[in-house]
């Protein structure tokens, strides 16, 4: 029939973009998953870089350690400030003068280019502050950059508490910090947990907001939150430019990417956050 | 109580070091750029014959960056835009439940996955094809950025297509079929019109998430700043200052020049985002 | 009066609920048939039975005969069917599209591709819909800028776009205030010269201002069906006039 011909051609579009979509998605997924597996080894993971170029042979220890200790940070800095300033736009803002600002001021920041942040962080942080290049320095900037994220979605739960619920709390003379700690903060705390845990995944595969201010080429695991720090990320961008040898540069991104896919599969357990939001 | 009143205090106090940090870096990469805009006249930074910021007597436009930065983006967004909202389609009007729940997951995957594997793939696939293909001494170039950079905001065109679309499959299927008509019928004169808005939006989100990305798109476009080509190497802003960041001594022109770069890129992105909101504010949704 | 469609131990069930059991009743042309009875007694799932609506609900069912002009609905290909046997829900749906884009749906799909033909199906079906005069001027204009009552009668004039034999319409004026709901019945009324029209309705004055004939329902079954002035002013069936007298309202 005329009709159906004509709308085939709709569904050979719409089935071949999905088809190709996914042959991606599998395709990344699964050649590094494939060509890197075979690297990981309990040497791979406990040991340090060696060789030359520097990651030729050895291991990648510093670096997962590194990349925790960055996320760890971030994560932890971004939530604190994240979760409070939800609460604060939520429960404890009264004008809509000062809700519009600290909005916006929040969107300009979603909005900034990575590398833009990891500009600032040099100059301020590194330098101005002293922090030096270290994990400090990477993770306030890692927590800047995750920061927005973490607060859109927790505000957004946050409203999704029952207005009825919260008043019933307030009419039975309850102050708003005892509502916030026992009802509100206790019913979002999966989604919050799932936020924080995407976010931190997306701060563990950034490379560009660390690249001067934490991560380094070469450094042992970090001792403290004052030592510079090797990542996953960035050894990964250095050993690819290196032209080391490809079962080191695949075996790292399967490290890499095993970690962010179990914190992701976490967070996905924990709540239903969004991450194409 | 007093539990009650350190608590607000508390809140309020971390609000306002989180509004005052983010509030800040604005200004600080503005103060940052003056010298460089100084050094240069505003609009000279983008008239000036090239990008040369070392040495006795430096000249710096950023033209040739501006431009690749936006040209790299939008083949992105023209490469994954069709693709996209084909998959949308097919997520939300073809597949059933079963095989939607399946799949949707695979894309926030995708969208998950850092940049550096990205780029590595980008160099190893798409890179690798064109130098063994097209005989091209080098692949790296502005069009291996663009289908790398298609991959990476794939997942968010589909997530904000879909969204839309089961909306209004939602809404209006039995509206639809009470008047007879079949299911691609109701495709193509109401799902996609209706959502052409939301799409739109989506595409143009997409750009801006494009223009400020770094890593992959500088692994495979080639870093050189001239006039960005389809074949030709470039480089897009982000890159230029992941690569020059280091050799900049602090306080000298090129740091400053660096900064302003930056800011170009905040306005730049700024600019899209008012161009969404004006969007979105149409669709009356 | 001649009959358009012949309904025959009707049952419909979805998953293993059933919602009605053995209809039997018949829909004349050029009239309004009433449908009433008290919440929750199966008169959506009815008119949705007609079209066959329901089988392309979850777990739905429907089992029985149903005639339409003489031939089973089954055997009519599906969207021959809904084009039919017209529908408009309780709560107006437009598309999110123009008006005139509203309008041109559905002969857009039937292979009316000319532009000139297309906008002279609008303006009929407008006109006999009595909204043609009120929105001439703007049907580039998003449907639902209109008011609740212009977009009820849209959704009316749009069902009229497929030419069908008979209108089922679902308490097309319970979301309606007062004014509006006089402006349909008044349409459906002129309608009914043409059309055969079956009309849910919780508003018992609406289906004596205009309905011929009414059916009334009770827990899936078809209690009562007569001539409107018959059913009310003289019911057969006890449950009836407990309903009309409204103790079960």
């Amino acid at each position: 029939m005329d009709k159906k011909s004509k709308y085939n051609r709709f569904l050979i579009w719409s089935v071949l973009s999905a088809a190709l979509t996914f042959a991606v998605a599998f395709f990344i997924l699964g050649y590094i998953l494939l060509k890197g597996g075979g690297m990981v080894s309990t040497e791979f993971l406990l040991d340090s870089p060696k060789g030359f170029p520097l990651g030729s042979s050895g291991g990648i220890y510093p670096a997962i350690i590194g990349s925790l200790a960055f996320t760890g940070v971030a994560c932890a800095v971004a939530s604190l400030l994240a979760i409070s300033t939800a609460v604060y736009l939520k429960f404890y803002c009264g004008s809509r003068r000062l809700y519009s600002i600290v909005r916006l001021v929040i969107e300009s920041t979603a909005g900034m280019p990575s590398i833009v942040l990891g500009l600032f962080g040099y100059t301020l942080f590194v330098l101005k502050m002293g922090f030096g290049v270290s994990v400090l320095s990477g993770g306030l900037v890692l927590g800047i950059m995750i920061f927005p994220f973490i607060e859109v979605r927790v505000e957004k739960r946050l409203g999704e508490i029952e207005q009825d619920m919260l008043l019933s709390s307030y009419a039975l003379g309850v102050s708003r910090y005892y509502t916030i700690k026992r009802l509100v903060l206790r019913k979002a705390l999966p989604d919050i947990i799932s936020a924080v845990a995407l976010a931190g995944g997306f701060a563990m595969g950034a490379t560009a907001p660390i690249i001067f201010t934490g991560a380094v080429i070469y450094a042992k695991a970090p001792e403290s939150i004052m030592s510079p720090a090797m990542a996953l990320s960035y050894h990964l961008y250095v050993l690819i430019g290196e032209g080391a040898p490809t079962e080191y540069v695949y075996g790292t991104a399967t490290v890499l990417m095993l970690l962010i896919l179990a914190i992701n599969g976490a967070a996905m357990l924990f709540g239903k956050v969004n991450r194409g939001e | 109580m007093k539990r009650d009143k350190v608590f607000e205090f508390i809140i309020k106090a971390f609000t306002l070091v989180s509004v005052a940090i983010l509030g800040f870096i604005i200004f600080f990469i503005g103060a940052e750029s003056l010298p460089a805009f100084r050094h240069s006249g505003v609009a000279g930074f983008f008239t000036n014959e090239r990008w040369h910021p070392m040495g006795t007597d430096p000249v710096l436009s950023i033209l040739p960056m501006v431009f690749a930065t936006v040209y790299v983006s939008f083949l992105a967004v023209v490469i994954a835009l069709p693709i996209g909202v084909g998959t949308a389609v097919f997520l939300s009007c073809v597949a059933g439940e079963a095989a939607r729940r399946l799949l949707k997951p695979f894309i926030d995957l995708m969208a998950g996955l850092p940049s550096v594997v990205f780029g590595f793939m980008g160099l190893m696939v798409v890179v690798g094809y064109f130098e063994r293909h097209f005989s091209m001494s080098s692949g790296e170039s502005a069009l291996a950025g663009g289908m790398v950079l298609a991959i990476m905001i794939l997942p968010y065109i589909i997530s904000t297509c879909d969204t839309t679309m089961v909306g209004i499959m939602k809404s209006y299927k039995t509206s639809s079929d009470s008047l007879g008509v079949s299911k691609w019928h109701m495709v193509r004169y109401l799902v996609l019109p209706a959502a052409s808005r939301s799409v739109l939006a989506g595409a143009v989100l997409a750009l801006a998430r494009g223009m400020g990305e770094t890593m992959a798109v500088m692994m495979v476009i080639g870093n050189s700043p001239i006039f960005p080509r389809l074949l030709g190497k470039c480089e897009t802003i982000p890159a230029l200052i992941a690569l020059e960041m280091g050799g900049a001594p602090v306080g000298s022109l090129h740091y400053h020049a660096l900064f302003a770069a930056g800011f170009i890129l905040i306005i730049m992105r700024f600019a899209v985002s008012m161009l969404v909101s004006h969007i979105k504010k149409g669709a009356d949704l | 009066m001649d009959r358009i469609m012949q309904i025959k131990g009707m049952c419909a069930t979805y998953a293993s609920k059933i919602v009605l059991s053995d209809i039997n009743v018949d829909i004349y042309k050029n009239s309004i048939t009433a449908l009433i009875g008290p919440s929750g007694c199966g008169k959506t799932t009815f008119i949705k039975s007609l079209n066959l609506l329901v089988e392309d609900e979850k777990d739905g069912s429907v089992k029985g005969s149903i005639l339409l002009e003489g031939k089973d609905a089954r055997n009519i290909p599906r969207e021959k069917l809904r084009s039919k046997l017209g529908m408009v829900f309780q709560n107006p749906a437009p598309f999110p599209l123009s008006i005139k884009d509203n309008m041109t749906y559905a002969p857009r799909y039937h292979g009316i591709r000319d532009k000139e033909r297309l906008g002279q199906i609008a303006r009929e079906k407008l006109q006999v819909a009595g909204l043609y005069d009120e929105v001439s001027h703007c049907l580039d204009m998003p449907a639902r800028k209109l008011s609740g009552g212009q977009q009820q009668r849209l959704c009316i004039a749009r069902a009229l776009t497929v030419e069908p034999s008979v209108l089922l319409l679902d308490e097309p004026c319970s979301a309606l205030d007062i004014q509006n709901t006089a402006k349909i019945e008044a349409m459906l009324k002129e309608l009914s010269r043409d059309y055969a029209i079956v009309i849910v309705t919780h508003n018992l004055a609406q289906a004596r201002r205009i309905a011929d004939y009414t059916m009334f329902m009770m827990s899936g079954e078809l209690v009562e069906f007569g001539r409107t002035s018959e059913v009310f002013s003289n019911p057969k069936d006890e449950r009836t006039r407990q309903y009309i007298e409204g103790i079960f309202g």
